[in-house]
């Protein structure tokens, strides 16, 4: 649960400082570039992008904040914004003046792809990153492929710290 | 020379979109193949200083696997062309 509120804070806890501050770093720096280069209007949409804002719910805590922020700015919630997007339930001089209004919020093709990949990415890493930590938490700080390792000869570790 | 300071006001982060230089789209594949490079280690690694020589091996393999995909896709692609023009 913290893993999936704010990514390494699941290792963190667990007393494995250094991985947990890696954690955050690579997965915080994947989301926050993809939502600089996306907006948070049209890249935390899920009546946009359903698959996509599944993918980013891997990042619980910053979609969820993401999508509260972009409900919150220009005026027009996400259902709405899908609305206009897909070009569907207004009239066209509403929608011309709609699409006008939400011009600064919405990016457009290469940067949305390119936002969308780096969201969705960091979503499925931070699943990666929490099944780790339920790993770590339940062999006492081995990770998951631990069985592999100590097949190569690896030593025996623990925290960190 | 008032326009840059009210623009930079203006624009907010995560809710304005950055927009990127053109040809920058390709470049972007790097930083995010560091990112995957560093958390897939991090996830096989029991401590953290293990970390920086694996998660680099695995970003040079992910970029020289890309790269020779890339390679292979375009052979692909002349080799069909040039099959269906004669």
């Amino acid at each position: 649960m913290l893993a999936w509120l704010l990514p390494g804070a699941g290792h963190f806890f667990l007393g494995q400082r250094g991985l947990g501050a890696v954690f955050f770093v690579a997965i915080s720096f994947a989301y926050g570039t993809g939502l600089a280069i996306g907006g948070v209007k049209t890249s935390i949409n899920p009546y946009l992008n359903r698959w996509l804002f599944l993918a980013e719910l891997g990042a619980g805590g910053y979609t969820t904040a993401g999508f509260l922020l972009g409900n919150a700015v220009g005026g027009i919630n996400a259902r709405q914004t899908a609305q206009v997007v897909h070009k569907e339930g207004f009239d066209p001089a509403e929608q011309r003046r709609l699409e006008d209004h939400l011009a600064p919020y919405v990016s457009y093709y290469p940067e949305s792809d390119v936002a969308q990949i780096y969201l969705a990415a960091a979503g499925l890493l931070n699943l990666l990153a929490i099944l780790d930590a339920l790993a770590r938490a339940q062999t006492g700080g081995l990770p998951v492929f631990h069985h592999e390792t100590a097949a190569g000869g690896a030593p025996a570790g623990g925290s960190d710290q | 020379m008032t326009a840059l300071p009210a623009l930079l006001l203006a624009w907010l982060p995560f809710v304005h979109p950055l927009k990127l230089p053109p040809g920058t789209r390709l470049w972007m594949f790097l930083p995010l193949a560091a990112c995957i490079a560093v958390v897939y280690r991090a996830t096989r690694a029991r401590q953290a200083r293990e970390l920086p020589r694996a998660a680099v091996r695995t970003f040079v393999h992910i970029v020289v696997g890309m790269c020779a995909l890339a390679v292979a896709a375009y052979v692909l692609y002349e080799a069909v062309l040039r099959l269906t023009a004669g």
